[in-house]
């Protein structure tokens, strides 16, 4: 009996072009688009800045300054009579002005330091991008005021070879080898999405099912209900192995291809990512087993299974990362489980962690399905 | 072949019952024709022979053992062609005959037989790869049959298998019913169109807000209908004019 419930079901799906385009098209358009308009978020370049400088000094530290300050933001445009209103328009994304004698103040021990370089920025330069900006001058500034004041001492300190030695050193740490990018963060962030997606198709086939008679056919030919459960879940948790497959592929091959950073593998616990994966498809298919015998139309099932997916998703941090929540959010997202596949899946993928990390995440997930099972069963047994 | 005695059941919430102390026996080799209006409970009663209802009241038999227990034994053993098109629209018409011959039980080449066997017998061998939702209302009741017929049941229920059908195709059904009783199946057929009662039952049971009015052979209905003064008219008249007289005339929901 199985064998031809799973056929009947799989041939169903694969011949519903609308379902298969949600389940497999959309997260992998998402991980796509959302991964290269993301990508400076998790690697910013400042390169791509378009900018220009109006130096008032002629003295030589404001040249070395705008010299070193050209090795990460690149070579500075023209500056325009009108930079201002170039700057205010958005045409320039700042300017970078250095006042008359700021050389000499900055050579000097004794300055209070009134000639500045200054930082003008166009009003829309997000608030992180403007924070790194200003503490890159900072540090250009503080380093070359730094190397001509020793100089000017006469220690016998080679300050050239000094200022080549920095003592700061900055990096994520993670137990394996990935490291945090746009497409590490959105894969599973749209796998998951993507996964939970089976709510629509599931209940859309189950109404459809349901309403024209065949399910009381098979019922009729002695199917009990758990086996018309059960020949539910198993070809849908395959169908969401597949759409893993798919994504994490997206993310390693695809995204190098077409302009974007490469997934990295390098060190993942292979057996914590199938328990993330099996948690979450448990959890996906149970939900919309529930969500399949609440609703009675097709148009039912086609608002309810996206709304709340959506939802989901917008709660649980797939769309907007919980890290930039407010503390009111964050605490709601945790009771997502979109968050909780989310975070497992980040686990694994992210921070290395194998199967013990991830349990935790995969009991809630586990725990939200069996809920989701007696409900469904018993509203099942009802409707059918 | 079928023993229903004082068959009850009422919906949750529901201030009548929509079945009350029905009774009435069905033959192999005969079409037993359950008439009734809109309501009068023939769906829960086919229900109830499907095993989607649970039994409230009195039981159901069938040679002598409980309906439980001989779907236990053999769920096969009674059929249902619902008023639905009961079977998946974007699978093909044999893709539809194989899933439901799997779900019965049915494999290998006795599952193949089997499906060239209903496939001839509902004449739809040349539709065998079109998707079922692309094959016209008629040849979707006649997939409807041949599924039905998958499992050589000893009980078929037929629910209004002709509605929005062309009177070819409703021909062919109501032959096919007839063939199906004189290879001893026993046959329980509902419908609204009298002439087809008339056509091919042996035996009528009338049905109205859940209780039998009336029960008989058809040729002992019909002559009490014309005893009664009945006014005849040619060919199906006074079958249906003794459903209008047991059910009063009224309007149902």
């Amino acid at each position: 009996m199985f064998p031809a419930l799973i056929k009947k079901e799989l041939l169903s799906l694969s011949r519903d072009v609308h379902g298969m385009a949600a389940l497999f098209l959309m997260p992998m358009v998402f991980i796509i688009v959302m991964s290269m308009a993301l990508k400076d978020v998790y690697s910013p370049s400042t390169k791509v800045l378009a900018y220009a400088v109006a130096n008032q000094d002629s003295g030589k530290l404001a040249n070395v300054l705008i010299d070193r300050w050209a090795k990460d933001a690149g070579v500075a445009q023209s500056l325009p009579d009108n930079w201002r209103d170039e700057l205010v328009a958005g045409r320039l994304q700042y300017v970078l002005t250095i006042d008359p004698d700021f050389s000499a103040q900055a050579s000097d021990m004794n300055s209070k330091g009134e000639a500045k370089a200054r930082l003008l920025a166009e009003p829309g330069m997000g608030q992180a991008m403007f924070e790194m900006q200003r503490m890159r001058l900072l540090s250009i500034v503080t380093q070359l005021r730094a190397e001509v004041l020793l100089a000017q001492l006469d220690l016998g300190i080679n300050v050239a070879a000094l200022a080549k030695q920095t003592p700061v050193a900055a990096e994520r740490v993670s137990a394996g080898g990935a490291r945090p990018t746009a497409v590490q963060q959105n894969v599973p962030a749209w796998l998951v999405f993507g996964m939970f997606f089976v709510v629509a198709s599931i209940a859309g086939l189950f109404v459809e099912e349901r309403a024209c008679g065949a399910l009381a056919r098979l019922r009729s030919l002695g199917a009990q209900p758990w086996q018309l459960v059960v020949s539910k879940i198993v070809p849908y948790v395959m169908i969401n192995g597949i759409q893993a497959a798919l994504m994490l592929a997206v993310g390693v091959w695809l995204m190098p291809v077409i302009g974007g950073e490469g997934m990295l593998l390098v060190g993942m616990n292979w057996a914590a990512l199938l328990v993330m994966l099996l948690a979450i498809s448990l959890a996906a298919v149970s939900l919309a087993l529930t969500v399949a015998c609440l609703v009675s139309t097709h148009a039912q099932a086609a608002t309810l299974g996206p709304i709340l997916n959506v939802l989901m998703a917008a709660l649980g941090g797939v769309m907007v990362p919980t890290f930039v929540m407010p503390p009111v959010m964050q605490k709601i997202a945790a009771f997502s489980p979109m968050n909780w596949g989310l975070e497992g899946l980040l686990d694994v993928l992210l921070r290395g962690g194998g199967v013990a990390a991830v349990l935790p995440e995969a009991g809630k997930l586990t725990g939200f399905a069996l809920l989701m099972l007696m409900v469904g069963f018993a509203l099942f047994r009802r409707r059918v | 072949m079928l023993s229903i005695r004082h068959l009850g059941h009422r919906y949750p919430a529901a201030e009548v019952p929509a079945l009350d102390d029905v009774s009435f026996d069905a033959v192999r080799g005969e079409v037993l024709g359950l008439l009734g209006p809109n309501g009068a409970g023939k769906t829960t009663l086919i229900a109830h022979l499907a095993g989607l209802l649970p039994i409230q009241r009195g039981e159901i038999i069938i040679d002598a053992q409980s309906l439980a227990a001989a779907r236990a034994q053999q769920p096969t053993r009674i059929a249902i062609a619902p008023q639905e098109y009961a079977f998946y629209p974007s699978l093909s018409v044999t893709e539809n005959l194989t899933c439901f011959a799997g779900v019965g039980g049915l494999g290998g080449s006795e599952r193949e037989a089997r499906i060239a066997e209903c496939l001839t017998f509902a004449q739809i061998e040349r539709y065998a790869t079109m998707r079922a939702d692309r094959l016209s209302g008629g040849l979707k009741r006649r997939l409807n049959l041949a599924i039905a017929m998958l499992h050589h049941p000893e009980l078929l229920l037929f629910d209004e298998p002709t509605v929005g059908v062309d009177p070819q195709s409703r021909a062919f059904i109501l032959e096919a019913v007839r063939k199906l009783a004189d290879a001893g199946c026993a046959v329980i057929y509902t419908s609204h169109y009298m002439e087809e009662v008339e056509a091919i039952a042996n035996r009528v049971v009338f049905l109205d807000e859940g209780k039998v009015v009336k029960q008989g052979g058809l040729a002992e209905l019909l002559a009490e209908a014309e005893a009664a003064g009945a006014q005849a008219r040619p060919s199906h008249g006074n079958l249906e004019q003794l459903f209008m007289a047991l059910t009063d005339h009224s309007l149902r929901g």
